[in-house]
């Protein structure tokens, strides 16, 4: 018989927000359902109640008709159910195998565990994976593809009837998003019913059947995936036509001279790195990911050693051994992790946003509140920062809310940032804030700043930045103007040979 | 001013006065003609707070950072049998004493700070070595073994002088402890770094703070503070005693933890330590009055940490379901 799965006028509120209202759809076996929507749009939500973990507050889930009320994750788990979240939930310093049949070891005479079978179990999951991993690797040493791989497969053995995914390429490579696909296609063919939340527009129509839009708490639409489109879809998530997004932005063109200048940088990860950045330019950094962008940035803010090389800010030499000494100097970094290294989640807005200007917002010995409290309201308004008031801690905001925390930091008004490395800013963050996002960039260069802009997504990094410089293997391997700029070569140089490279740039 | 008040309602301190309050009133009722809230015994229970006081205060901070310091306590066994020493073969002024035995008690902290952050090892296992075995042994080299009795009348007056011949000095030290760092936690940017990174070590570091140099401060300043209370301990008995605070590290975290402080750092303030620190004092004072055996004394003190736990987490639980089910009623 085949499956069904429905969400009957779900809703559910927290303080100050209705994350959900009244939302209800269907989906059936053997169909790949994605979940789109802005961040805050409520799929998060969603995904919990359907793994018990939260319980609406009107409405629920009926699985082949029946009602379901899922008390607690057990009772889902037992309705065959497997929500596969961002946050990875493994043990990491036991072995593959023990994380996998975690919560069904294999037992053999009076307890103990059968590791044989165990091993057994568990290579026959990876056959299925073909992946390069062993069952008794320990899991904190996996790379994080792979340990969200892990998690996968945890899901897998538990051979569940409903799996939802909670953006699960984030951390993957290409050749771990193709295993996954071809995963999801297997399980398709088994009639499974699988519910897929992503904010990538290519793999959202690569791998769904069918697409439902979520906006505010409320389902906007659902989608046949075969007959629709990326236009039409970020149009139901926005609530409007974005246009396009790069044509429209409103820059300046007025680079001015050398800035920063960045001469043999050798670093961990880093073999020889040279460019330079002007006033009010916008460099962008394209590469694949591990392709030493971040290690470069990290080496220059001071974060990271640096072997050797020379850095230049404004005609003098520098080199700064902290990233206090940096940010002294006017230059600040983004940092490519918003939540292991950008904001203390713990803390409120305000505090985050005077982190580095606390010495400039005291009264006599004691930190001035209203100070602060007048730095965080204007970053608030500026970058619209969607929240009742700056006292909010940080980590009960959204990823695009959070990153605009991290750049109203940076650009407050005690701070004088002449160098801004972005870190993949909009990485995780939903198409609204991404336009507002790639604007504050143009903004920030508009006043004078030199901004640096690391991105993997390469529409992205080609069309805001004025010159885009690519990196593979600690290594530059091309520059381009943004007029000549084109995918293809941006691509290319991105996963060419530094060799060739080196040749055709002779 | 209502918001305030709501805001202390839903706070953690409010659920700590509420167990305070129920405590008190408890052994109150149950102690022979309400003896439990006479003035002696009021000063008996600050009295107990005192060693307990001085290593939450500088161990909390710590805490709060993201870090444990269980050293201190020995610490103060070994700066206490220093200052005996000291007082009784040479000829060296008090004061020059006490503030030989306060470096001691920063150098130990520093050694600490230095396993940390350049040997990267645990701060755990660092500090325990540090206390328990290198201050500890130490102060046995120290005294030789024995408990060597101070002779010294400024001492012995700061140990068990009362002004207006009621309120011990060594309660205004403590209390004047707290109270100081109370407000630098609170209200300066050294404070304000403490949280930060114990919040997020890294985030800090990112933005221009140096988690190494606060690390580094506060291990001295609870190395110092150990000291003070192991030289509190020895001037009220006015000698130089071989376990000295060593045992005092444990029940001054628990009471820190159960004012609010978290063991993953970034969370807690001086208030909610005080009323920890007074509700452990207050119980285990409020036993010895009921005459309960020694025995059930600690069964008791682990039954009341489960008991404030819980409380705790009822009222967080309550106020977050409440706030929801206000919301969804109110709209």
């Amino acid at each position: 018989m085949e499956k069904l799965l429905e969400f009957n006028n779900i809703s559910k509120a927290y303080p100050g927000v209705q994350a959900l209202d009244d939302v209800g759809f269907s989906v059936k076996g053997g169909r790949v359902a994605a979940l789109m929507g802005e961040n805050g749009a409520g799929k998060s939500t969603l995904l919990k109640i359907l793994s018990g973990d939260i319980r609406p507050d009107a409405g629920g889930i009926s699985i082949d008709g029946k009602a379901q009320s899922f008390e607690s994750p057990h009772r889902s788990l037992q309705a065959s159910i497997s929500v596969i979240y961002q946050e990875r939930q493994l043990v990491n310093d036991m072995s593959v195998m023990e994380n996998i049949f975690f919560e069904d070891l294999p037992v053999s005479g009076p307890g103990f565990v059968n590791r044989s079978e165990l091993r057994r179990g568990t290579q026959e999951i990876l056959d299925v994976f073909g992946l390069p991993i062993k069952p008794a690797d320990i899991v904190g040493r996996l790379s994080v593809a792979h340990q969200q791989m892990v998690e996968i497969m945890k899901a897998y053995r538990r051979d569940s009837d409903i799996i939802a995914f909670d953006e699960p390429t984030a951390p993957l490579t290409d050749k771990e998003i193709d295993i996954l696909f071809r995963l999801i296609a297997k399980l398709k063919e088994r009639g499974k019913i699988i519910l897929y939340v992503s904010h990538r527009m290519a793999e959202v129509f690569r791998i769904s059947d069918e697409i439902i839009v979520l906006k505010d708490g409320r389902l906007v639409n659902s989608f046949e995936t075969a007959r629709t489109d990326e236009a039409e879809l970020v149009r139901a998530m926005i609530g409007r036509d974005i246009g396009d997004t790069y044509a429209n932005l409103n820059r300046s063109d007025n680079i001015g001279d050398v800035l920063l200048s960045v001469k043999d940088l050798v670093a961990k990860g880093v073999h020889g790195v040279s460019f330079e950045l002007r006033r009010g330019e916008v460099l962008g950094f394209a590469g694949l990911i591990g392709a030493g962008r971040t290690e470069t940035m990290r080496a220059i803010f001071g974060a990271d050693p640096i072997i050797s090389g020379e850095i230049t800010l404004e005609g003098k030499k520098v080199r700064f051994r902290s990233p206090k000494d940096a940010i002294a100097n006017g230059v600040a970094l983004c940092p490519e992790d918003r939540k292991e290294q950008g904001l203390v989640l713990g803390r409120s807005i305000r505090d985050n946003i005077s982190m580095p200007v606390l010495s400039k917002v005291k009264k006599g010995p004691f930190l001035d509140v209203r100070a602060e409290e007048s730095l965080a309201g204007e970053a608030v308004r500026t970058y619209k920062i969607k929240t009742p008031s700056s006292e909010k801690q940080a980590g009960e905001l959204s990823g695009g809310n959070q990153q605009k925390i991290i750049l109203g930091r940076w650009t407050s008004g005690k701070m004088d940032t002449k160098v801004l490395i972005l870190d993949e800013p909009t990485k995780g963050i939903d198409v609204g804030t991404k336009a507002e996002v790639y604007q504050m960039v143009c903004d920030f260069a508009g006043l004078g700043i030199g901004v640096i802009f690391i991105s993997s997504e390469l529409t992205e990094v080609i069309n805001v930045s004025d010159n885009i410089i690519v990196m593979r293997d600690g290594r530059i391997t091309g520059r381009v103007a943004r007029r000549e700029a084109t995918e293809e070569r941006v691509l290319a140089l991105a996963m060419s040979d530094y060799q060739e490279s080196m040749e055709r740039m002779v | 001013m209502t918001k305030r008040i709501n805001k202390f309602l839903r706070s953690k301190h409010f659920s700590l006065v509420v167990l305070l309050v129920m405590m008190i009133a408890f052994f109150w009722a149950f102690s022979k003609n309400h003896s439990y809230l006479g003035l002696n015994n009021i000063r008996n229970i600050l009295n107990s707070t005192v060693i307990y006081t001085l290593l939450a205060v500088g161990g909390g901070l710590v805490i709060i950072a993201g870090e444990i310091d269980l050293s201190p306590g020995y610490v103060g066994t070994a700066a206490g049998a220093v200052m005996a020493a000291l007082l009784n073969s040479t000829g060296l002024p008090w004061l020059v004493v006490v503030v030989m035995c306060l470096a001691i008690g920063v150098v130990f902290g520093l050694i600490n700070a230095f396993l940390i952050n350049e040997l990267k090892l645990q701060s755990f296992i660092a500090t325990l070595a540090i206390g328990s075995f290198i201050a500890g042994g130490f102060a046995y080299i120290v005294v030789d073994g024995k408990t060597l009795e101070i002779k010294n009348d400024a001492i012995a007056l700061i140990g068990t002088g009362r002004i207006g011949g009621f309120v011990p000095y060594t309660i205004i030290i403590s209390t004047a402890v707290i109270v100081i760092y109370g407000v630098i936690l609170a209200k300066t940017k050294f404070g304000r770094c403490v949280y930060l990174c114990g919040g997020n070590r890294e985030a800090a570091r990112l933005t221009g703070i140096s988690p190494r140099l606060m690390s580094y401060i506060l291990f001295a300043n609870s190395g110092m503070l150990g000291a003070l209370a192991g030289l509190l301990y020895d001037a009220r008995l006015k000698a130089g005693n071989l376990t000295g605070t060593n045992h005092y590290v444990f029940p001054a975290i628990t009471a820190a933890v159960l004012g609010g402080l978290s063991l993953g750092g970034g969370n807690g303030d001086m208030l909610g330590c005080f009323l920890g620190l007074l509700i452990i004092s207050g119980f285990n004072n409020g036993l010895v009055v009921l005459g309960v055996s020694p025995f059930w004394q600690n069964v008791a003190s682990g039954l009341l940490l489960l008991l404030a736990l819980t409380l705790d987490y009822l009222t967080k639980r309550g106020t977050k379901g409440g706030r929801a089910h206000g919301k969804a009623a109110g709209v």
